[in-house]
């Protein structure tokens, strides 16, 4: 049993090695693939945290009238508090408002008009978790029935559309992915199509000496199996390395997956396997 | 015991094999004899289930076409030996290779591979080539080779497709007389031949076929 399984491994490595060039090629091919797949999966790993940024950015800033009464607004702001898709909320009274004006317009207000004319505001942050937009409308048009509000100024919507197209840009990248991986199996299928059809007559010995269906197989897996391993592993240490260059380049972060290699090579192997099955069925009329 | 039970089985209207009906003991040894086209190839593959009846039914060593699943029929095929008139043998093996491969297939272990294998270049007389390739050979010593791998798994039944069609007299005598002596250890060879000469002094049982029908048996 040991030297039978040791005769298929051998066979295996035999075949990968006697068809050097078409074994390049397929390695090639796996890598290039596999590059883009897995440099994909990193821009859709970042793409997440890039939503989960703007998403932490989602809050809108309620305008109260001049006349409004403090205990008005305290329990305004105790009532908003209470609302579970309110994360906190924040008093901005006229003084903090003269000084973001100073802040962001360098020029003293209260001097240069002799009164301070900005109006006192609360800051909402929304729970990013429990967050909808149509319950944040909801949320804002009831707020706007209050008398004390003058104003609600809210950018979630500007938010929204950038999202949106993330969104359109994840799905163009499974589009390109699911396209990358239909290339990858028709590739590696091809190339056992092609070893076979090379070694139809090592094949027909084994049939006509009573080989069974997997005893054939076997070769032919663990040939694909090399491929995909040198494809996938190449393509692992090409992004790794390549997104740390980029990074020290360009002084971003961006982030790799720990699995990526085991997501990398897993996958690939997946689709030779499956792929090389395919055309194993086509050639032995299964 | 090889039972064909009226079978026919059609590449096209004219050819193919039709209506035979006959029975190979075990041990036997017969030619199957006709002209090109006759049907000899059909049969013998008919015998490994390499083609199915689509008429009637075989039976070969207990397994029956009807019966027998296709991922079965590789158990059938263990007990046979099959010589090739074109020899496929495997170009890019030594001869010793080539021979083994069988019993790779049936799981046999390292130091009784090739003891088998040692043997069976022996009887074929090929122990010096077996470090050789197959397009260093001539083509009578391929054909043994061819025969070394088809004894080497000690089958129930050999069977020989025009083993002797691209040789010269000499060497197809010698092919004759080892499928001879295996046939004397036990072994049923059937052989196909359209070579009256090499068999008319041999006093076996002669299976003729015509144009895919059985003429005598």
């Amino acid at each position: 049993m040991i030297d039978q399984f040791a005769f298929l491994i051998a066979e295996g490595f035999k075949s990968f090695y006697r068809n050097k060039l078409a074994s390049f090629l397929c390695v090639i091919t796996i890598f290039i693939n596999f590059s883009i797949l897995g440099s994909l999966f990193v821009v859709g790993y970042n793409t997440n945290s890039l939503v989960d940024f703007f998403r932490s950015k989602y809050s809108f800033e309620i305008f109260l009238k001049n006349d409004i009464d403090e205990d008005d607004y305290t329990d305004f702001m105790d009532e908003l508090s209470r609302n579970n898709i309110i994360a906190n909320t924040e008093l901005i009274d006229k003084e903090k408002s003269a000084f973001i004006f100073k802040e962001e317009f360098g020029e003293d207000v209260v001097e240069m008009l002799g009164y301070n004319p900005l109006p006192l505001s609360i800051k909402v942050f929304i729970n990013e978790e429990s967050f909808e937009f149509d319950q944040v409308d909801l949320l804002i048009e009831s707020i706007n029935t209050y008398d004390f509000v003058d104003e609600i100024e809210y950018r979630g919507r500007y938010i929204n559309d950038i999202e949106d197209r993330i969104n359109l840009a994840i799905f163009l990248f499974l589009v390109f992915v699911i396209a990358i991986i239909f290339l990858s199996y028709q590739i590696i299928s091809n190339t056992v199509n092609l070893s076979m059809t090379n070694r139809k007559d090592f094949i027909d010995i084994l049939k006509y000496n009573g080989a069974s269906g997997i005893f054939i197989k076997i070769p032919f897996y663990i040939e694909s199996i090399l491929y995909s391993v040198f494809g996938s592993v190449f393509s692992y240490l090409f992004i790794k390395y390549f997104f740390i260059s980029f990074n020290t380049y360009f002084g971003v972060n961006v982030k790799l997956d720990d699995n990526l290699w085991l997501w990398i090579i897993g996958f690939s192997i997946f689709i030779g396997l499956y792929s090389s099955n395919q055309s194993m069925k086509r050639n032995l009329n299964e | 015991m090889v039972e064909f039970k009226n079978i026919s089985f059609s590449y096209s209207k004219d050819s193919g094999v039709f209506d035979i009906d006959l029975k190979v003991n075990d041990s036997e040894f017969c030619f199957l004899v006709g002209p090109t086209g006759s049907g000899k190839s059909s049969l013998l593959k008919m015998i490994y289930f390499d083609i199915l009846p689509s008429e009637g039914e075989i039976d070969v060593l207990g397994y029956n076409s009807r019966k027998t699943k296709k991922n079965k029929i590789h158990k059938l095929r263990k007990k046979i030996g099959v010589i090739f008139q074109d020899y496929k043998l495997l170009k890019q093996r030594t001869v010793y290779e080539n021979i083994a491969l069988p019993l790779h297939i049936n799981g046999v272990g390292r130091k009784k591979i090739k003891y088998n294998v040692e043997e069976a270049l022996e009887l074929t007389d090929l122990l010096d080539c077996q470090d050789k390739y197959p397009n260093q050979l001539s083509g009578g010593e391929q054909q043994r080779v061819c025969i070394a791998r088809a004894i080497v798994k000690n089958p129930e039944i050999i069977l020989a497709d025009e083993p002797t069609g691209n040789l010269d007299p000499a060497a197809a005598h010698k092919i004759l007389k080892i499928l001879e002596q295996i046939n004397k250890e036990g072994t049923m060879v059937i052989m196909a031949t359209h070579n009256y000469k090499l068999i008319s002094d041999r006093d076996y049982r002669i299976i003729e076929l015509k144009a895919g029908s059985l003429v005598s048996s």
